[in-house]
């Protein structure tokens, strides 16, 4: 399963992450955000509009995504975060993390 | 199973032709006209079996093979040479480098595609049989074999790893006031490779804290430490951990804890159960993370309860997963029971429309009771279990 992203800016990504973001697809979204990172994006949106399940695979690879980014002061933000995702970034408190936005086009307006 | 792709190389076009139509009906093909065009086509596709022709222009099937034998990515890829019936020296030269099977010239397609189904499938077994054995050694090893046994309290463990699991993990030590250093955690990812690093992870771990194990710990000192070994170790890039690190001090009835990311414990007595809040960031994430410690009093018949997200993540009949309320619930009704640990773990299975766990699951339950005499220690897991009371 692929992911379809939206370039907004020179370093700026959006991703919609679709339904899951699980064990299943969580190497597919490590693929899709190597070539961007490498090619100079550094700051990430993930649109979760349609998210029900985000595990901790799936949060893992937003993990490696951060850690990629943080080495060349990127970000990663959520925006349209739904209920199951928002349960698991409270859980893991990784809202200190990646700031959480109410849509794409806030999320937008503080990174550029 | 996936669909298996097999490499044919053969210099006579019909017969490559015959033997990519009739091994398509169960694998996806692809082809080489000889050994030069088989390494390049290996080198951007890698396939599950080659079938290959001995003489050919510009590199023959031996030299093939002899290259592949060299690369370790490479190196195992099942082998079939197709020769000629009297070619005795053939055989002789392909057994000794090694070649898994021959299929001779003018060969039998019944007896070809039977031979590379019968390949690939053992060589599929012996891959699973060999995570299965090597994912229940390391998940074995993450867990302790016995438990420290304390008057006035009950301590239960119950565990039970997952083929397609984590890395859950679980270790104590006893500092030389009486007082037990208890760590409790789960690295990120799924399958053998998680328990793997989990592994590796957790001696590390367990190295480095019990060297810095003084008489008085500090988990939360603890947790940025392992936090910025995880940021540091190239080795170690991309691994992530929950932990819950605690010093439980049984004569002064506290537990003082760090949580770094890891599932929220419950407290739980005979009327109620609640979430103990405070937490911090998981670790392996960023340099700037900070961890607080806390420490909490343990009433008489009260219990402490730490577990891990597959008990959390376990699919409920409602098509949801448990959750901490459904954990808090749970954990209230199986107070009273005798073995409050099996309880709670078989109360989340008859809620859930599966019969086991889906992930690696642990459950660590300490229950401070009211008589001194008490001194209850058991583990329920699926090998090596032991009961002492």
């Amino acid at each position: 399963m692929s992911f379809s992203t939206q370039s907004v800016s020179d370093n700026t990504l959006v991703i919609h992450i679709g339904e899951t973001l699980d064990f299943r697809n969580a190497d597919a979204f490590k693929e899709t955000v190597h070539a961007p990172v490498d090619a100079g994006k550094h700051q990430f949106i993930l649109d979760f509009s349609d998210t029900d399940v985000l595990d901790s695979s799936g949060l893992g690879a937003i993990f490696s995504l951060y850690r990629r980014v943080a080495a060349h002061d990127g970000t990663v933000v959520f925006a349209n975060t739904s209920e199951p995702v928002r349960v698991v970034v409270e859980l893991t408190r990784t809202y200190k993390v990646f700031p959480q936005y109410d849509s794409v086009e806030s999320a937008q307006a503080e990174l550029t | 199973m996936d669909e298996r792709l097999i490499l044919v190389v053969e210099d006579d076009a019909t017969l490559r032709e015959l033997l990519s139509y009739r091994l398509e009906s169960h694998c996806t093909v692809i082809t080489a006209v000889d050994g030069l065009d088989a390494l390049a086509k290996i080198e951007s596709r890698r396939p599950d079996l080659i079938v290959s022709d001995v003489m050919m222009p510009r590199m023959d099937g031996f030299t093939l093979l002899k290259e592949l034998q060299k690369q370790k990515e490479t190196r195992a890829i099942p082998f079939i040479f197709l020769t000629a019936r009297t070619d005795e020296d053939a055989r002789l030269t392909g057994m000794r480098l090694g070649v898994d099977d021959f299929i001779t010239k003018p060969f039998d397609m019944k007896q070809l595609v039977s031979r590379t189904k019968r390949l690939l499938e053992r060589v599929e077994v012996f891959s699973n049989r060999l995570d299965t054995q090597l994912g229940h050694d390391f998940s074995q090893r993450l867990m302790p074999t016995s438990l420290p046994k304390v008057p006035s309290y009950e301590l239960f463990v119950r565990y039970e790893p997952n083929q397609q699991g984590g890395g859950d993990l679980l270790d104590w030590h006893q500092l030389s006031d009486g007082r037990y250093f208890v760590a409790i955690g789960d690295v990120m990812g799924k399958g053998l490779q998680a328990k793997f690093y989990a592994y590796s992870f957790l001696s590390y771990v367990r190295a480095s804290l019990r060297a810095r194990l003084t008489d008085t710990p500090h988990p939360a000192d603890m947790m940025a430490h392992i936090n910025t070994l995880l940021l540091s170790d190239q080795v170690l890039t991309d691994t992530f951990a929950s932990f819950l690190l605690l010093v439980w001090d049984p004569e002064a009835y506290t537990i003082t804890f760090a949580n770094a990311g890891h599932c929220r414990p419950l407290l739980v007595d005979a009327n109620a159960a609640h979430l103990v809040t405070d937490s911090d960031l998981i670790l392996g994430l960023t340099p700037e993370a900070t961890f607080e410690q806390h420490t909490l009093e343990l009433e008489p018949n009260t219990a402490f309860v730490a577990y891990t997200d597959g008990l959390l993540e376990q699919p409920t009949i409602g098509g949801d997963t448990l959750g901490e309320d459904g954990i808090c619930r749970l954990a209230q009704d199986a107070f009273s029971a005798d073995l409050p640990v099996d309880a709670l773990w078989n109360a989340a299975l008859d809620a859930s429309p599966a019969s086991t766990y889906n992930d690696d699951t642990l459950i660590f339950w300490l229950t401070r009771t009211t008589t001194p005499s008490t001194a209850l220690t058991h583990v329920s897991a699926p090998t090596d279990a032991n009961t002492e009371a």
